[in-house]
């Protein structure tokens, strides 16, 4: 169960003569199993704060643990073994490869991290039944709709039961069905299977679901509330 | 086939297009090496195999020195004997005795000097092509003592025809003074036109007692079956001569230094032009990955943040690559080798190649030898350029920032 | 209609000067593979242009001269039986004009040369050396001694294969011996004067010069020679010196052009011009099929926004124009950069490549080891029209089909 401890990020980053700060001292502290939605407007700092813990961006300063290990200073390859053993990833849009079925989508994390044939086969038709895609799995991305595509991000994101999802604006491109469907998806994994969410977003719906919301706005956290059950 | 080989198929056909272009590119230049060097080398294994044939063997066994100054007198003692354990060392080769000096040969008209051949009428045959090119009358039979072959252009200067008589005129290996007459059995037809007025062969005893020979010889002519078995048949030459400290055996490179030289200066000139075509195909891998990369950068920063080494992405163009090669190369070695194929059963000729042939010892149709090694060769080499071109597309993906790449659409 | 109407030509450039260089990488990458091919083109066709030039100077000169005048027989039967008069009057005239530069009259006969030591046969030239030399013989290449210094000089010149087989020396004594026009043997003592190298091995070990009147003399053939050599204007084009020549020889004599002399090096001359065709074609279309490939990327990833130009008023022919401008644009500067490596790189080695680590193969071929690269200036326009056209012709399918989009359908792919 992760332990994510954020201490003092800073990240500025340069629009041709616009300096953003993308990031303006951000402490926190994530608790195993927690559920979280960080909220703020565009450009407020959640997708680059959840970069940072994914470890997809090096930070100006700060320092960034999860279970202790100092995410912030390892090199390329540790984090990317990171990132494949222990971090889902769910982005927006576009994030299947687009040649490849949703199945073999989803055992394409599994064969990186050198899971067997027959064993990538029987997860990757389990998790795929699990989020509702069963009779769709030899579909193509681009034959499927965009919650279709969504749930198979999230496979992929949760095959290899990673400790922490990391979901930037999953719902962005979903009507409120698909994003109701998801988010309830995304509180069953998190409740049975103990996985830790942090979801950015600004749909209020997806908000509804969070058991801590945190609001951002100009790279600073503005409020950080736990909220009554839902 | 694994899920990243998968991956790679289908990537390479999302632009089919310009996968196609890219692939007839690599098809084209290997259709074109695939005929190109089968012909090369059909035609240097015809100009090695009929220069060496017509007269001079892959190997002689000579006097050290004979070689750059053919002398009389730089000569092999006994060389019947020593022709004979050759033959004993050598069971697969075929071998001959000969001794040769200049002799002036005068018939009732004219006079030439022209060189002389001693041969073993027997032996000949095995050696050289000429005892098989003789249009007129017959060649030299072992019973034969004062008879002669000659060249067909020397008959007309001679103005003499089988039959006639022949005076010789030399010096013996002594020094002493050398004359014989001789009858005209034969005249050959080599297409050489230097051999054709230039050389007469008469059976090595007459020769060696007509010049003062007393059994020496100057030369030992030694034919193999094929040129890869040159080598093995020097080393057991050179063990027969062990003991004979004025003996050397060279091969067909020392006997004809242009043979090889000639080869080498085609050669040459071929590779620079297969190189240019070749580094064109290579610009066109290049630029058709560069563009796929880049065009996928967004696609590849997901990839990246699933937790996917770079190494691993850069493996996945590189078997891209090596997948559009492999359709090029398949394409290109089946219609190469359908190309090839034709020509060498009907035999390839342009407009004025037979007298540029014949300069080399070729005959005016040539057939591209279709091997293994021939046929590999330059789509092979094109194979690996390809490669080679997609190194620095492939490098790119090290220095993909997921970030940035998530960015752009 | 108004909208209709096409961009001016200096719009339309800027418009595909940028489309060019939008995406730098790729359009350098094609650059460079036009440059290297044209470079290629060029550079390969000037070295082999080169090493053909060089064949037939050499030939030519070992012949000698453009035109020979021979008796019919002489050419098969090379003996003093086929030897012809001096020039009459009429041909003597007509030898005396233009066309013809120079020429001389030889006698060659075959002959046995003796040393002290060896016995070799040997062509036996008898010549004027003034007009040995007005025919191309090198007096630089008479490397010991001198060569001879008048038609009765009684010296020898050998080359220096022969010296060597000869196992003689100059300043020394060697016999010649040939046939005189009556069957007798003649012989005559000679010094030898002079020791020459020649570009050929093959004459430096089989010929031997001496005076025309001396050898004249020693075989008792009056003034009768054996052939007379011409030259005259280019050696691609013998046809005016050769009629000239033939009209006054009369059709007792055999009057040839040094293509008909030499097959072989008439030949390489024909095959040479095929060559250039052939090989800068090749390139070109080794170049192809990458350009169509760079041109479709071009016009692919810009659908969206030929729609747009579409939606806004510009008409299909004027896409048209606007992407094979683009396609011009780079072929132009790929042509510039190739010829420009080709000029650079043929420039250092005009004065030669020393190719001796193959030189006999060279002989072999009738070349010899130094290669000159011959730049033709047809063999240039050849390349660059080439690839101008048939780069055009390959532009001309991207460009069709850009021009073809539907505004709509453009718009609203993506």
């Amino acid at each position: 169960m992760p332990n994510i401890l954020c201490n003092d990020l800073c990240k500025t980053y340069r629009q041709g003569d616009a300096v953003i700060k993308a990031l303006d001292h951000v402490t926190l502290e994530i608790e195993p199993g927690d559920f979280i939605c960080l909220s703020g407007p565009s450009g407020s700092g959640k997708t680059t704060l959840l970069n940072m813990i994914g470890g997809l961006d090096e930070l100006d300063r700060g320092e960034i643990s999860i279970d202790g290990q100092r995410v912030d200073q390892l090199s390329k390859g540790p984090l990317a073994d990171l990132r494949l053993h222990h971090i889902g990833f769910v982005f927006q849009a576009y994030n299947l490869i687009p040649v490849l079925s949703a199945r073999e989508n989803v055992e394409f994390v599994m064969q990186v991290q050198g899971v067997p044939a027959r064993e990538r086969r029987r997860k990757s038709m389990a998790i795929l039944k699990e989020v509702g895609l069963d009779g769709l799995e030899d579909r193509r991305p681009a034959q499927l709709s965009g919650g279709q595509q969504q749930r198979v991000a999230v496979a992929r994101a949760i095959v290899s039961q990673p400790k922490l999802v990391l979901a930037d604006e999953p719902t962005a491109n979903l009507d409120s069905v698909s994003a109701t469907h998801l988010m309830e998806l995304f509180r069953e994994l998190n409740q049975n299977h103990g996985v830790t969410f942090l979801i950015s977003t600004h749909d209020e719906r997806v908000m509804r679901y969070a058991r801590r919301l945190i609001r951002m706005q100009d790279g600073k956290v503005i409020s950080d509330e736990i909220q009554k059950s839902v | 086939m694994t899920l990243t080989l998968r991956m790679a198929w289908r990537n390479i056909w999302r632009h089919s297009r310009r996968t196609w272009l890219t692939a007839t590119a690599m098809i084209f230049s290997n259709v074109l090496l695939v005929f190109m060097i089968a012909l090369q080398f059909g035609s240097y294994d015809m100009m090695i195999d009929n220069t060496l044939k017509l007269f001079s063997g892959h190997l002689q066994v000579q006097a050290e020195g004979y070689q750059d100054n053919p002398k009389l007198r730089s000569s092999i003692a006994d060389v019947r004997s020593l022709a004979a354990e050759l033959r004993t060392a050598l069971p697969e080769a075929r071998v001959a005795p000969r001794a040769a000096g200049f002799a002036l040969v005068s018939s009732e008209d004219r006079t030439f000097g022209i060189e002389v051949v001693g041969v073993e009428p027997a032996s000949e045959p095995g050696v050289s092509t000429i005892p098989g090119m003789v249009t007129a009358g017959r060649y030299l039979e072992e019973a034969d003592s004062a008879a002669i072959v000659i060249g067909a252009a020397m008959a007309r200067n001679l103005k003499v025809g089988t039959g006639d008589e022949l005076t010789l005129l030399g010096s013996g290996r002594d020094g002493s003074f050398a004359a014989g007459i001789v009858t005209v059995v034969g005249t050959f037809d080599s297409g050489s036109s230097d051999m054709d007025r230039a050389l007469a062969e008469v059976p090595l005893p007459w020769f060696q007692d007509t010049f003062a020979m007393r059994g020496h010889g100057n030369s030992i002519a030694v034919a193999v079956d094929q040129l890869g078995a040159v080598a093995d048949a020097r080393a057991a030459a050179a063990t027969v001569i062990n003991d004979r400290d004025d003996l050397v055996v060279l091969d067909w490179n020392a006997l004809h230094p242009g043979l090889r030289q000639a080869i080498q200066a085609d050669l040459s000139s071929a590779w620079f032009m297969y190189g240019v075509l070749i580094i064109l195909v290579g610009f066109s891998v290049l630029n058709t990955q560069l563009m796929s990369v880049l065009e996928r950068t967004r696609e590849f920063g997901v990839i990246t943040a699933l937790g996917v080494r770079p190494r691993r992405l850069a493996s996945l163009v590189m078997q891209e690559t090596a997948l559009m090669a492999l359709v090029g190369m398949a394409v290109g070695l089946f219609l190469g080798w359908l190309v090839t194929l034709y020509f060498h059963v009907h035999g390839f000729s342009y407009p004025g190649m037979e007298e540029l042939a014949e300069r080399f010892n070729l005959p005016g149709e040539m057939y591209p030898s279709i091997t293994f090694g021939t046929m590999i060769l330059g789509p092979g080499v094109v194979f690996l350029f390809c490669l080679l071109a997609a190194v620095y597309p492939a490098l790119r993906l090290f220095r993909l920032h997921p970030v940035d790449a998530m960015r752009t659409v | 209609m108004a909208g209709r109407r096409a961009l001016s030509l200096a719009a339309m450039s800027r418009l595909s000067w940028r489309y060019l260089w939008r995406n730098y990488r790729r359009t350098s990458i094609m650059l460079l593979a036009i440059g290297v091919g044209v470079w290629a083109m060029i550079f390969m066709t000037a070295l082999m242009r080169g090493m053909v030039d060089q064949m037939i100077a050499d030939g030519i000169d070992a012949l000698p001269g453009l035109v020979q005048v021979h008796h019919p027989a002489f050419r098969d039967d090379p003996s003093i039986e086929n030897s012809i008069p001096p020039p009459g009057p009429q041909l003597l005239a007509a030898l005396g004009s233009p066309p013809v530069e120079a020429w001389t009259g030889r006698v060659k006969v075959p002959a046995m040369i003796s040393s002290e030591r060896n016995t070799r046969g040997v062509t036996l030239l008898g010549v004027d050396p003034a007009g040995e030399i007005a025919l191309g013989f090198d007096p630089a290449s008479v490397v010991e001694g001198r060569f001879l210094e008048g038609p009765r000089d009684p010296g020898l010149v050998v080359g220096r294969k022969l010296l060597e087989r000869l196992e003689t020396d100059l300043g020394k004594r060697v016999v010649i011996m040939s046939q005189d026009p009556d069957n007798n043997v003649a012989d005559r003592g000679f010094r030898i004067v002079g020791v020459f190298e020649a570009k050929l091995s093959g004459h430096e070990e089989r010929q031997a010069y001496a005076g025309l009147a001396t050898v004249q003399e020693l075989l008792g053939m009056g003034d009768q020679i054996s052939e007379i050599a011409v030259t005259g204007g280019d050696y691609r084009d013998v046809t005016a010196l050769h009629a000239r020549v033939r009209e006054p020889a009369g059709p007792q004599l055999e009057v040839l052009p040094w293509t008909e002399l030499d097959r072989y090096l008439g030949l390489m001359l024909g095959v040479m011009d095929g060559f250039v065709l052939v090989w800068v074609i090749v390139i070109f279309l080794a170049l192809s099929f990458g350009l169509a490939n760079t041109l479709m990327m071009a016009v692919f990833e810009r659908v969206r926004e030929i729609g747009l130009m579409q939606a806004l008023g510009m008409n299909p022919s004027a896409i048209l124009y606007q992407v094979l401008l683009e396609s011009l644009m780079l072929l132009i500067l790929g042509l510039l950069l190739g010829n420009l490596l080709a000029i650079a790189s043929i420039q250092p080695i005009r004065n030669g490549i020393d190719l001796s680590v193959v030189a006999e193969g060279f002989e072999m071929m009738g070349v010899s080891s130094v290669l000159y690269p011959a730049l033709k200036m047809q063999d240039l326009v050849l390349a660059n029209v080439v690839v101008i056209i048939l780069g055009i012709l390959t532009s001309l399918l991207p460009a069709w089909r850009a021009s073809q989009y539907r505004p709509v359908e453009a718009i609203a792919r993506n």
